[in-house]
């Protein structure tokens, strides 16, 4: 396991080393210029000219990168072109939120999801089956756009029960979690569902039915226990997506988490806060996928690394 | 499982708790006035501001040599006095009364040293290039001061509406709570990136205290959400950023007190002269005929807009009424595009004259306007190929001259010399805004002559001049200059809408009853 722990640590450093290359030549190579958009229309040329060879946006593309290399090896993400302020505190400022809103979101699915989906595989083809699965269609067409000033308008503005927008109280926390975590529930759903039928059918439940064990022992120990298997992927991947921030419910809930930065970093073209938030979501699916790897071990120990 | 239930419950319970004794936002006392605006202010420091936010919420905090007032005409703030002693050179005296919000008082030094500090190529001001004709700044007293420049430029007096500082404030602040002290109506009290900045007032204000005890900036970007917070209640103002679709709604809804005033931002469909079609001006004149402006302001914007002839709106002392005007004339346009050469191949059949693209960016408000140009200008024959870019990769197209037409909107306009930057033939980008490569040798002339005149009375009738050929010649279409939008509940008092969008009068902004 330690070798293992090393060779994922070993390989972060290419993963983001060929991440940030990547974001650097897409972000410099797409039109628009941060200089223009600063100064606005009114900028004469020689202006435009001048804070451009002020903020060493006049060197070569080569050139530039190389000095983003040097002053990342120093653990120096720069500054933001616009606000002047370092990307590193301007990321970790908004970081707090999105994690916040990222686990109570992933919370609300898991939470919304495994009784049903369980619920839907026990009583396969019932009616309760049939709405969940319904319900679960609804979630997963619904967009985010679409979903978050709905609720917005019957929990907030019609009941008055919630506040609308912003980042406050945990009472602010409900709608955006709701939100998010309707959509990731409604996915949720449907792959354990089919997972938990697709285990029952498998021998080894048979044989535990044939031992005398009780329904529930079959369903918790055997059933439900190996479905998990491969629902630990789609959660993971789900909950990296989320720590990435989302642009969409962030932006509706006024929410200042790294999705609303990153969407701002790139509509302004602010290099270096855009580098900062790609190595900030980067790190967080490196994270989350080391941490799935223990959670698999955790879950089934047969599983091993390294050897 | 049940132990994997047990830390699943675990974690939400964490969750909600850690967010539930997070320090909850520093409230505000409950006479601050809460107002939504779109985005967060990027630098309040006057020397680096270039966001409209920025400026907006800069010019609370600090004051200037001269300020535009509601008919955006140039009126002493700061100065005393000011007075031209040649062409090159400004003498201005300045109020003694002034203290700046740390109590220190405003003196010539601190506007000496505002304006050194943004020619400091070290400071990195983006405002620099604004005052490259800036020769010197003497200091002939305390509270006396002259501005020698290069060269005579009468434009140079919009550079005179820059916020001061104190003397020897830090260049390059690191974040907004760190901008410097100001001689305003408000104090900058706290800013929570992000989310909001607030300001309380300045009770020491050297023309009045504000009634107002502060104002909460919130930061809401969905325009949809800033309306319904301003139905729940949690909203007092706002200004601008409102989808003409629903104002009727909030009207209806919300007991809001709703205002359109006219504004100078100014909306038009610049054109591309270097291409064969469209460099001849009998199709520059079809279009302008063919687009039916009136309707446009109407349908899709409410009535958010006046009609307009021209760059320079009434407000501007400039503006010239008596130039060419294109009503909606499609029998005409058609007529124009025949002698033009250019006849429709198949009468009212499907076949146009020909095809052109119209760039534009993907708000969906540009977008529907723009769409309902091309089905306009179908009616004479054009077919319109509408392409909805992101601002930057738009604005990067623009500027490198990859349009036939586009739309887009001249901003904060004060001084006529703006049209030397748009429409004279040095101007043709990446030295100016001419983007559309017009040339008119008469018109280079008169924009010379207008920049290098004192009198504004012979200024007023270069311009004129100016403004006509313009409307000839068409090398915009004019669309309309934007109403400035106003909603409010109706106990906020005394705020001023300015054609520029600027937020000023909220230092005499009150409330007439409790309403929070």
């Amino acid at each position: 396991m330690k070798r293992y722990l090393l060779y994922r640590l070993v390989l972060l450093v290419p993963t983001l080393f060929g991440v940030l290359t990547l974001v650097f030549l897409f972000i410099h190579l797409t039109p628009g210029d941060p200089v223009d958009i600063m100064l606005g229309e009114t900028a004469s040329a020689a202006d435009r000219q001048e804070l451009r060879q002020t903020l060493g946006l006049n060197q070569p593309l080569a050139e530039q990168y190389r000095s983003f290399l040097i002053r990342l090896l120093r653990g120096d993400l720069g500054r933001s072109l616009y606000e002047r302020r370092n990307v590193a505190a301007m990321v970790s400022e908004r970081y707090p939120a999105t994690l916040e809103l990222a686990l109570c979101a992933m919370g609300a699915a898991l939470f919304i999801s495994f009784p049903l989906a369980i619920w839907s595989a026990v009583r396969r083809g019932s009616w309760t089956d049939r709405a969940t699965l319904l319900f679960s269609l609804f979630g997963l067409s619904m967009p985010n756009f679409w979903l978050g000033p709905l609720v917005m308008i019957i929990f907030a503005i019609q009941l008055g029960w919630l506040p609308v927008s912003g980042r406050d109280g945990a009472d602010h926390l409900v709608l955006p979690a709701l939100t998010l975590g309707l959509g990731m529930a409604a996915l949720l759903i449907r792959m354990l569902r089919a997972n938990l039928l697709r285990v029952m059918g498998e021998d080894y439940v048979q044989t535990a039915r044939a031992k005398g064990l009780s329904e529930r022992s079959v369903w918790l120990k055997h059933t439900l226990r190996n479905a998990l298997l491969s629902m630990i992927t789609i959660v993971s991947l789900q909950f990296g997506s989320l720590l990435a921030g989302s642009l969409i419910t962030e932006t509706i809930f006024s929410w200042p988490g790294i999705g609303r930065l990153t969407m701002q970093a790139i509509a302004m073209r602010d290099y270096p806060l855009v580098q900062g938030c790609v190595l900030a979501i980067s790190l967080s699916y490196v994270f989350v996928n080391f941490l799935t790897d223990l959670i698999y071990q955790w879950v089934d120990p047969r599983i091993t690394y390294g050897n | 499982m049940p132990r994997s239930k047990y830390f699943l419950s675990i974690g939400l319970v964490l969750t909600f708790s850690l967010a539930a004794c997070r320090p909850t936002r520093s409230d505000h006392p409950p006479d601050y006035l809460v107002a939504a605006i779109e985005s967060y202010p990027l630098q309040l420091d006057p020397r680096y501001a270039t966001d409209a936010n920025g400026v907006r919420i800069g010019n609370l905090i600090y004051n200037s040599l001269l300020r535009a007032d509601p008919e955006s005409r140039l009126r002493p703030e700061l100065a005393k006095s000011l007075q031209l002693l040649d062409d090159r050179t400004y003498a201005i005296d300045l109020r003694e009364d002034i203290k700046f919000h740390d109590g220190q008082p405003l003196t010539a030094a601190d506007v000496k040293f505002t304006y050194e500090s943004i020619l400091d190529p070290n400071n990195r001001s983006p405002k620099r290039g604004n005052l490259k004709l800036l020769r010197a700044i003497e200091q002939t007293g305390p509270y006396q001061l002259r501005f020698h420049l290069f060269t005579p430029h009468s434009p140079f007096i919009e550079q005179l509406t820059l916020g001061i500082v104190p003397a020897d404030s830090p260049a390059n602040p690191a974040v907004p709570t760190q901008a410097p002290p100001g001689s305003g109506p408000f104090v900058l009290q706290a800013a929570e990136p992000g989310e909001q900045i607030t300001l309380r007032r300045n009770p020491h204000y050297w023309e009045r205290e504000p009634p107002l005890a502060g104002i909460v900036f919130r930061i809401i970007p969905d325009a949809l959400v800033r309306i319904l917070e301003f139905k729940k209640g949690n909203i007092d103002l706002m200004q601008n950023d409102i989808e003409p679709d629903m104002l009727p709604w909030l009207e209806k809804n919300t007991g809001a007190d709703i205002g359109a005033y006219p504004g100078t931002t100014f909306q038009y469909i610049g054109i591309n002269l270097t291409h064969p079609i469209l460099k001849n001006v009998k199709v520059r004149r079809a279009l302008a005929y063919a687009i039916d402006r009136d309707a446009l302001v109407r349908h899709i914007l409410k009535g958010t807009g006046t009609v307009a002839g021209g760059v320079l709106s009434p407000f501007n002392w400039a503006y010239e009424d008596n130039v060419e005007h294109w009503p909606y004339n499609p029998e005409r346009a058609k007529q124009l595009l025949d002698e033009a050469g250019f006849p429709d191949p198949d009468g009212d059949g499907p076949l146009p004259r020909f095809r052109l693209s119209f760039k534009t960016t993907n708000i969906d408000l540009r977008q529907r306007i723009a769409e309902a140009i091309k089905e306009q200008l179908q009616r004479v024959g054009i077919e319109l190929d509408v392409r909805s870019y992101e601002w930057a990769a738009f604005y990067s197209d623009i500027k490198k001259g990859s349009f036939h037409l586009y739309s887009l909107a001249w901003v904060g306009i004060l001084d006529p010399d703006i049209l030397f930057q748009i429409f004279h033939s040095s101007s043709f980008p990446p030295a100016g805004d001419n983007r559309g490569h017009y040339s008119n040798p008469e018109l280079d002339r008169l924009l010379e002559q207008g920049r290098a005149t004192s009198s504004q009375q012979e200024r007023r009738l270069i311009y004129a001049r100016a403004q006509k050929i313009l409307a000839q010649d068409l090398p915009y279409v004019p669309l309309w200059w934007w109403k400035n939008v106003i909603v409010k509940k109706p106990t906020v008092q005394n705020f001023t809408a300015y054609p520029d969008g600027e937020m000023i009068s909220l230092k005499e902004t009150r409330w007439v009853a409790n309403t929070q």
